[in-house]
């Protein structure tokens, strides 16, 4: 048996026996992830569905002078209600979404064949909140306004169609999956930071831990190289990091079946034949994550020290994520080799079931594993060091 | 057999190099239970340390049954069996797992190690205790645990720093007997220690180390005869020319 393959028996064995470490790792947090995000995808997704459906209640500024408008509206579901006393300020305040005044005015001016004035009261900082009400009430409007104005051209005589010029058609070529929702634009991310730190207790426990309680001279004193040593250590952290996150999918998986998700028509779940595609994307990840602890925890003199390197690594993954908020744009090659970033773009490309190129696996996977290689040959290296051992 | 060749060690640290061990020579026979003998401080540590390789010495030259470590510290650790002053377990695991795991990174195969780990659980008597997490033992019993762990493999050398710190008195008479049989088994065993009763019950030579040198190394007698001291404390004492460390 190579000593590597001992001291990762040895250390796993050692974890599944810490009931807390085990708790954390393979059942609190594969839950949350998975249940944070389907809460908010499945609050968003009936929000949305009752926006759409519901009668509207709409506050009107001088309703009484365009009662066939009134009468037409309410037809389309949206309730003509009594205007509050300052309506600008009761929608900046968010009391309101939207107001609609009409113009004293109007009845003589639509008796006249003038345009008639309306004027709506919104506002456009709040577009997650008030976006879909007030595209709704300005569709209906306009359809109202196009009706009209096709039933006056008739009425004198005149064709429709030559006040209007061009028929611009659309076509969404969206697929189901394509169309996501914010929760899932969390999922790489989630992923990605459970994968690079989720091996965070037992690298410790395995390195800090090991000199804390003062066993690692003796294990230094066996025949075992150190370098096979810190590598038992850093494929025991990938390999229980691995399973947490195969397990958090698994439950992320079976999380999103409950959301009504037909309803909107956007596939929310990761498709089955996808998670060993997304654990492939995210393996030079875990193992760079389980490298980077061992090998900042194998320096730090405790526990409480090593945890101290704790929020920079969190920011790490996080980084690509931004850059994706502030600049979406489309996936270049070289964005495939820089960690995170890359694997960030492989993960949202997979569940929107686009297809990965054979060149394109081999840049990502490629890069990742040499980043691996490096820091692992630098992790052994320093492992060597004399004060390792020494500090005791 | 371990022969030790004027070895020099000196550690950096902000007020220049502190020099811990400074010229140390002296050979540990089989068949006989040497010890290193010095107050705290004096290099013991450091010299056991360069011994089983954890670190290089600066210069000088260690022999273990006549490899150098240098030339292939994995040879040398198969054949030392060693009890440092750090002796940590792995409290989730049990007594025998502790001890399997070194005779696994030893490349011991199964039959063999649990014929031997019997052996050792009798002569140290641990037969109660063995299939027991180690969360929670007396020190006796993690100490058992860390030698039996070290021997594993069956040394024809074996180290032990301070192996009877903090053990009581039937603990340590039975460790002193277990020293024994293994002397008597022909091995090599060296130990350090800063207690002048537990080298003068034990040992058959003794070396005495003080601020990083040999200040002296015989037998019992030849030390009280050298020194003109009937009494081997008093003759420590004069040997390493105060009392302080030696009562710690």
């Amino acid at each position: 048996m190579s000593a590597w393959w001992v001291v990762l028996r040895k250390e796993l064995l050692d974890a599944f026996r810490d009931r807390r470490m085990v708790i954390v790792a393979l059942v609190v947090m594969p839950l949350a992830v998975p249940l944070i995000l389907a809460g908010m995808s499945s609050l968003g997704t009936k929000r949305q569905v009752e926006k759409l459906e519901r009668t509207l209640d709409l506050p009107v500024i001088g309703a009484e002078h365009a009662p066939n408008l009134m009468a037409w509206l309410e037809a389309q579901d949206v309730r003509g209600v009594a205007p509050p006393a300052d309506p600008d300020r009761a929608v900046r305040s968010q009391e309101l979404e939207v107001v609609l005044r009409i113009d004293a005015t109007f009845g003589d001016d639509w008796r006249a064949g003038r345009p008639a004035r309306l004027e709506l009261i919104y506002d456009s900082s709040r577009p997650l909140q008030s976006g879909a009400t007030i595209a709704r009430i300005r569709g209906l409007l306009e359809a109202y306004d196009s009706q009209v104005g096709t039933l006056r051209l008739i009425a004198r005589g005149i064709h429709p169609a030559v006040v209007q010029p061009l028929l611009v058609g659309s076509r969404d070529v969206a697929t189901p999956e394509s169309r996501f929702d914010l929760a899932q634009q969390m999922l790489p991310y989630l992923l990605l930071l459970l994968a690079f730190i989720g091996g965070m207790q037992l690298a410790i426990d395995a390195t800090a831990g090991e000199r804390e309680r003062q066993s690692l001279e003796p294990l230094l004193a066996t025949p075992a190289t150190r370098a096979a040593i810190i590598s038992g250590k850093i494929l025991a952290t990938a390999a229980f990091t691995l399973l947490s996150v195969l397990v958090t999918l698994v439950m992320y998986r079976l999380a999103f079946a409950l959301v009504p998700a037909e309803r909107v028509d956007m596939s929310l779940a990761v498709p089955v034949d996808a998670l060993g595609l997304l654990l492939l994307v995210i393996l030079p990840v875990v193992l760079l994550g389980a490298t980077v602890l061992t090998a900042l925890a194998a320096f730090a003199r405790s526990h409480r020290e090593a945890q101290g390197y704790l929020p920079l690594l969190i920011f790490l993954p996080m980084l690509p994520t931004l850059y994706l908020m502030v600049s979406p744009v489309k996936t270049q090659a070289w964005m495939l080799a820089v960690p995170f970033l890359g694997q960030n773009q492989l993960i949202l490309r997979i569940l929107r079931r686009e297809p990965i190129g054979l060149a394109e696996w081999a840049i990502s996977l490629g890069s990742g594993f040499m980043l691996v290689a490096i820091v692992w040959l630098l992790a052994a290296r320093l492992y060597h060091r004399e004060q390792l051992a020494a500090s005791g | 057999m371990i022969e030790v060749h004027s070895l020099h060690k000196s550690f950096p640290s902000r007020s220049g190099a502190i020099v811990a061990v400074d010229g140390v020579s002296f050979v540990a026979r089989d068949g006989e239970i040497t010890g290193l003998l010095g107050p705290n401080g004096a290099g013991k540590t450091t010299t056991l340390r360069m011994l089983y390789t954890l670190m290089q010495p600066d210069a000088g030259r260690v022999l273990v049954d006549g490899r150098d470590p240098a030339a292939d510290a994995g040879d040398v650790r198969r054949r030392l069996g060693v009890l440092p002053d750090a002796r940590g377990l792995y409290k989730r695991l049990t007594a025998r797992e502790n001890i399997v795991y070194f005779g696994r990174l030893h490349g011991l195969d199964a039959a063999v190690m649990a014929a031997r780990i019997e052996r050792l659980a009798a002569a140290l008597g641990m037969q109660d205790f063995m299939d027991r997490r180690t969360e929670g033992f007396s020190q006796g019993q993690r100490t058992k645990t860390a030698i039996a762990r070290a021997l594993v493999h069956d040394p024809r050398n074996v180290l032990l720093d301070e192996p009877t710190n903090g053990l009581d008195v039937m603990t340590t008479r039975g460790l002193r007997q277990f020293l024994r049989e293994l002397r008597a088994e022909g091995r090599c065993v060296l130990l350090s220690s800063h207690i002048m009763q537990e080298v003068a019950a034990l040992c058959d030579r003794i070396v005495v180390i003080a601020q990083g040198h040999v200040v002296a190394q015989g037998t019992p007698d030849e030390l009280r005869t050298r020194t003109g001291e009937s009494n081997l404390e008093d003759a420590f004492v004069k040997l390493i020319g105060s009392e302080e460390g030696l009562f710690a």
